[in-house]
């Protein structure tokens, strides 16, 4: 595998790409990035206070001003602002918002116009259904960053440019402060400080300028604990927990819980027409997941390892043979570090009936097992301390 | 048609000039494409050797407390350890993988390896770890496994490509690693130890490789810092465009040694310089650590290393390059000169550790500024060795030494050195002219570690009054400072200062006086007690106020010193930070400017200079002290914490420490760990908690015990 012979071609680029100091008058960047320029607005809106920025960065998807942006605190006003490439300032205003994708799409309004009335606008826009059918791009691409970071733009100053690679394109681990971000979907991870105070709505482009991503917001991988640099791709998929209503075989009305993929494309294709509905986000109240029947040694530790002390007998762990001193390690191919990860990942992902698949430590190996859950047992009432006797 | 030749030229250029501005030519190569594509194919090459670790339990922080101090304290990092996979390196086809120390720095108990191609995951095992380059090896049940080829160290060059890569952030490892582009930005860094990349390192690849754009691997990427060592050192600047790599060529060097599960350690020759100055001066040995590597091969102190292992050595940096890379166990050849004589030491082994350095203790304070020959007692520590041998104050010591002959000891300087170089438990003869009739005796004791209690009361006079005595006669001292400006209270006649054993005796400035230094745009002020008499040497305290009060505080401390500084013959300082926000440790040579002024304008006694502060300007004293050691002999701080982790105590530089908190204050566990610290290290160290104390100065039975420490820094 690591022999020179294999890459004979590549040595010889390598040799004449010893140094990086590739740019020249005829940089094929200076184009993409002068194209790209007009199809980004600079957007103005709430905040301002408290570090939280009352700027950001949007994407034109049509002529007609449809722009993209996250779905930030920057649109809670009425006042929305957008600056377009040329100077022109236009009111803007919210269609709709997703923040289970982290994305909104607003929408110029032209003074005199109906928001839904064709407007006349015949702007530069990048043309999202394309931008789709590209694909996605891989790890090492080299990509360009394009926003309004630090808003260091106003009016018809162009954008800040970024250059870097994809560093990873993978699912989204992010969480702001103590919070989990919402969108758990695809996203690339970029070789770039692209991620700053305005720079959200952000375009994500390919080297030649094409449209691949939506530079998202400042927050920290959970992963690693280190600020993230990322974008939402143009093709995300994320699936979330949706409560519907259903009708069971008695034809009475019961709420069930169900998986639905919500996509980007399928949001601004909706969106664009006005018919998008943001998911009703129920709140998915904890339940404790299905019963597996291990008894855990004693959490003590910040990360106490899930080691099995017990197991109860006939339950869904002793019949999958887990036995005392197996250590938990993986759960669907998930790393459990501890036990409270543990519990964490059974309470939100299982319920009666799911078949997990455990990855156990037994001695020096690993051991595959499925479980499947049931439902808890009934518990038994606490003990209560003998009332006093009365004198 | 034909066309004159220069037409035709010029219409190529013209022709040229209209391709070249609004479109770019297509059948021209891309570069751009041609890197990205050699870029992707390095990362190829290397990724079935980039494997993902996934640990099981430990802590959640590593190092630190993780929380904020009180304004002004600096931020003590305690690193979150994510929760994600970490990367490592296979480095043996038969299952050997390293990576970085970091990953491992929260203890887990237990560790998986996945290797990409290998659908299972692995038990791995930590067989050893190289505690110099903080990396880590790890052992799974595998054969076959691809090894990376290592970029010669010799061929790096500045500017090359670099890449680095690691399995955090895509759980699948059958995909490409994670690639952050860069280029090698030097060599040799972390003392000779590290490449360094401005590509971006993070948890997110320490334990990756940094990888040429021909596929070849540099080194193993982990945090480095040239300040500080540990597992989390270089972990805060992560992605801050200055990155580290430790060679794969030196870790296939070691790696025999690693399988072995040997733990490798900085080889340690034992020896610290004798002049602060590491860069102008010949090395010359200023201490040598008991039982040391040179210890044992026999070099002394005043030797001046020339060359080592071949290598010329000009000066003290040099030294730390030349060995900074060494591992415990090597060998080492060493050429001194010991006077006019070149010697050569062969194959001095290394030693992993040393044996802290102890200071012995005799028992007693000299009377200060005599001439002798001998010196004079002047108060002897109850129950030490100089009490049970019978040493009475006023009885001046003539002679002192190892074994049963004593050599005639000049004064006090004398005999602080001469028992540097001896340790606790070495017996001595010491030979006394006795108080009471003139009676010379020799006794014998055996001498002790020096003890952390402060006497509770000493007596005065602690001066013979002679310090200039014998002395060559001080020449003008403010023409060492040539931009020293007479302050309004200056008494500016000083500069025609005469012989101090004239007709008139000097009337020296004296008092609370503000000096300010134009040229570099600085302030201080000092305090000298009114008895002042440069016949007296004294102590020279140096305050470093806490934030918001430089330049205030004056007046205040000078109060609370007066009689102090005028009964034990001591000058206080305060220079002020040029920081509002506190002191920062890169104003110490600003600051010793000011300190070695003073020092040079009064009679200031060495043995007694204390750097001394409160808050923020206490960690500014725990710093000064450390950096400036030919200067300081002792800390003491009230509420500070210790900032970096201490040096090695020396015995040509002691250093002594009087450290107090209230019990209020929020940092009092930092602090009292920064103290068990130092006792480790085996300084000398007085600790004092007040009852009812926030961040506060002294209460009055501390400043007491305070004010003896200070007055028994000189103790023998």
């Amino acid at each position: 595998m690591f022999t020179r012979h294999t890459l004979p071609g590549l040595v010889a680029v390598a040799a004449a790409l010893a140094t990086p100091a590739a740019s020249s008058a005829a940089d094929p960047f200076a184009q993409a990035v002068e194209q790209a320029n007009k199809k980004l607005v600079k957007v103005f809106g709430a905040g301002g206070f408290a570090r939280l920025n009352n700027y950001g960065t949007g994407i034109v998807i049509s002529k007609e001003g449809h722009i993209l942006t996250v779905a930030s605190q920057l649109l809670d006003t009425a006042d929305l602002v957008v600056h377009l490439y040329d100077g022109q300032r236009l009111k803007a205003q919210v269609l709709v918002t997703e923040p289970l994708l982290d994305v909104a799409l607003i929408k110029v309004k032209v003074e005199g116009k109906k928001i839904e009335e064709p407007n006349g606008l015949d702007l530069d826009y990048f043309d999202f259904d394309a931008a789709v059918k590209r694909g996605p791009a891989a790890p090492g691409d080299w990509i360009i960053g394009l926003s309004n970071t630090f808003e260091i733009a106003l009016r018809d100053e162009p954008l800040s440019v970024q250059r870097g690679v994809i560093s990873a394109y993978t699912k989204m681990a992010g969480r702001r402060g103590i919070f989990e971000f919402p969108y758990t979907g695809d996203v690339y991870i970029v070789d770039a400080i692209t991620n700053n105070p305005g720079a959200a709505g952000g375009a994500l482009l390919n080297r030649k300028g094409e449209l691949i991503g939506i530079i998202g917001r400042e927050i920290k991988n959970t992963l690693s604990d280190t600020w993230m640099n990322y974008a939402i791709p143009v093709g995300a998929k994320t699936v979330v927990k949706e409560k519907v209503t259903v009708k069971d075989k008695d034809g009475k009305d019961v709420e069930e819980e169900r998986d639905r993929e919500l996509s980007m494309p399928e949001f601004v294709r909706l969106a664009m027409k006005g018919e998008y509905k943001p998911i009703q986000r129920k709140p998915v109240i904890g339940g404790q997941g299905g019963y597996h029947g291990i008894v855990f040694v004693p959490n003590v530790l910040e990360r106490t390892p899930a080691y099995v002390e017990d197991v109860a007998p006939g339950s869904p762990a002793d019949k999958a043979g887990l036995r005392p001193d197996d250590l938990v390690s993986f759960v669907d191919g998930e790393p459990i570090v501890s036990i409270k990860a543990f519990d964490d990942f059974i309470k939100k992902n299982t319920r009666p009936g799911t078949v997990v698949r455990l990855e156990v430590r037994r001695g020096e190996a690993l051991q595959t097992v499925e479980l499947t859950l049931g439902a808890h047992p009934a518990r038994p009432a606490p003990a209560t301390p003998p009332a006093p006797k009365k004198p | 048609m034909t066309l004159p030749r220069t037409s035709r030229l010029w219409a190529a250029v013209a022709a040229a000039a209209l391709f070249a501005a609004p479109a770019p030519a297509q059948p021209k190569p891309d570069v751009n494409e041609a890197t990205e594509k050699a870029m992707k194919a390095a990362s190829a090459r290397v990724a079935p050797a980039v494997v993902k670790i996934e640990t099981v339990g430990g802590g959640e922080l590593i190092g630190g407390g993780g929380k904020k101090g009180p304004p002004g304290a600096p931020p003590q990092p305690g690193v979150r350890k994510g929760v994600g996979p970490t990367t490592g390196l296979i480095v043996s086809a038969d299952g050997y993988v390293v990576s970085s120390a970091f990953n491992f720095a929260n203890k887990p108990t237990d560790i998986f390896i996945t290797i990409p191609g290998h659908p299972q995951r692995l038990v791995a095992k930590i067989v050893a770890s190289d505690q110099t380059r903080m990396l880590t090896l790890l052992k799974v049940d595998a054969k076959g496994l691809p090894v990376p080829e290592a970029f010669p160290k010799k061929d790096v060059e500045i500017g090359q490509w670099g890449l680095s890569l690691g399995r955090t952030l895509d759980n699948n490892v059958d995909h490409p690693p994670s690639m952050s582009v860069g280029i090698v930005s030097a060599v040799n860094r972390i003392w000779g130890k590290a490449i360094q990349t401005d590509a971006k390192t993070s948890p997110v690849n320490y334990g990756g490789p940094l990888v040429g754009i021909d596929g070849r691997v540099y080194g193993v990427i982990v945090p480095a810092s040239n300040r500080s060592e540990g597992e989390t050192a270089g972990v805060d600047v992560y992605d801050g465009g200055i990155g580290f790599a430790v060679p794969l060529e030196d870790v296939f060097a070691v790696l025999p040694r690693l399988k072995e599960g040997k733990e490798l350690r900085r080889g340690l020759l034992g020896i610290s310089p004798q002049v602060p100055d590491v860069y102008n001066t010949v090395p010359a040995i200023g201490a040598i650590q008991p039982d040391s590597a040179a210890a044992r091969a026999g070099l002394a102190i005043g030797d001046k290393i020339t060359e080592i292992n071949g290598k010329k050595i000009p000066n003290y940096s040099t030294l730390q390059h030349v060995m900074g890379p060494l591992y415990e166990g090597d060998k080492v050849t060493v050429k001194v000169l010991r006077g006019d004589k070149e010697m050569e030491f062969k194959d001095i082994e290394l030693h992993g550790t040393t044996t802290a350095y102890v200071n012995a203790f005799f028992g007693v304070l000299p009377m200060r500024d005599d001439p002798g020959p001998g010196v004079a007692v002047r108060f002897v520590y109850p129950k030490s060795p100089a009490d049970t041998a019978g040493i009475k104050a006023g009885d001046r010591i003539t002679k002192f030494g190892p074994g049963k002959a004593p050599a005639p000891v000049q004064n006090r300087a004398a005999l602080m050195t001469l028992i540097q170089r001896l340790n606790p438990g070495v017996e001595v003869s010491v030979e006394v002219k006795r108080k009471e009739g003139g009676k010379v005796e020799t006794v014998t004791t055996k001498l002790v570690p020096a003890p952390d209690d402060v006497p509770e009361k000493l007596p005065l006079p602690s001066s013979a009054g002679k310090a200039l005595e014998g002395q060559p006669k001080p020449k003008d001292p403010f023409k060492k400072d040539p931009f020293g400006k007479c302050g309004p209270e200056d008494d500016c006649q000083d500069e025609k200062k005469e012989d101090p054993k004239g007709k008139d005796k000097p009337k020296t400035e004296t008092g609370l006086m503000t000096r300010t230094n134009e040229a570099l745009g600085r302030e201080y002020w000092v305090f000298v007690p009114d008895n002042y008499d440069p016949n007296v040497s004294h102590g020279l305290v140096v305050w470093f106020h806490p934030i918001g009060e430089g330049g205030k505080d004056g007046e205040k401390m000078m109060k609370t010193f007066r009689d102090f500084t005028e009964e034990s013959h001591f000058i206080v300082m305060g220079p002020k930070s040029g920081n509002k926000d506190g002191w920062v440790p890169s104003e110490t040579e600003l600051v010793m400017q000011d300190v070695k002024a003073v020092m040079g304008q009064y009679t200031i006694d060495k043995t007694r200079v204390v750097a001394h502060g409160l808050g923020n300007g206490g960690q500014m004293a725990f710093y000064v002290g450390f950096h400036a050691r030919d200067v300081f002999r002792g800390v003491a701080t009230l509420g500070a914490t210790l900032g970096n982790p201490p040096k090695d105590n020396v015995a040509n530089q002691p250093l002594s420490f009087f450290i107090s908190a209230g019990d209020k204050d929020p940092l009092l566990k930092d602090i009292v760990a920064g103290k068990d610290l130092l006792k480790e290290k085996r300084f000398p160290v007085v600790f004092r908690e007040m009852k009812e104390s926030g961040k506060e100065y002294f209460d009055l039975k501390t400043f007491t015990e305070f004010l003896n420490w200070l007055d028994s820094l000189d103790r023998i």
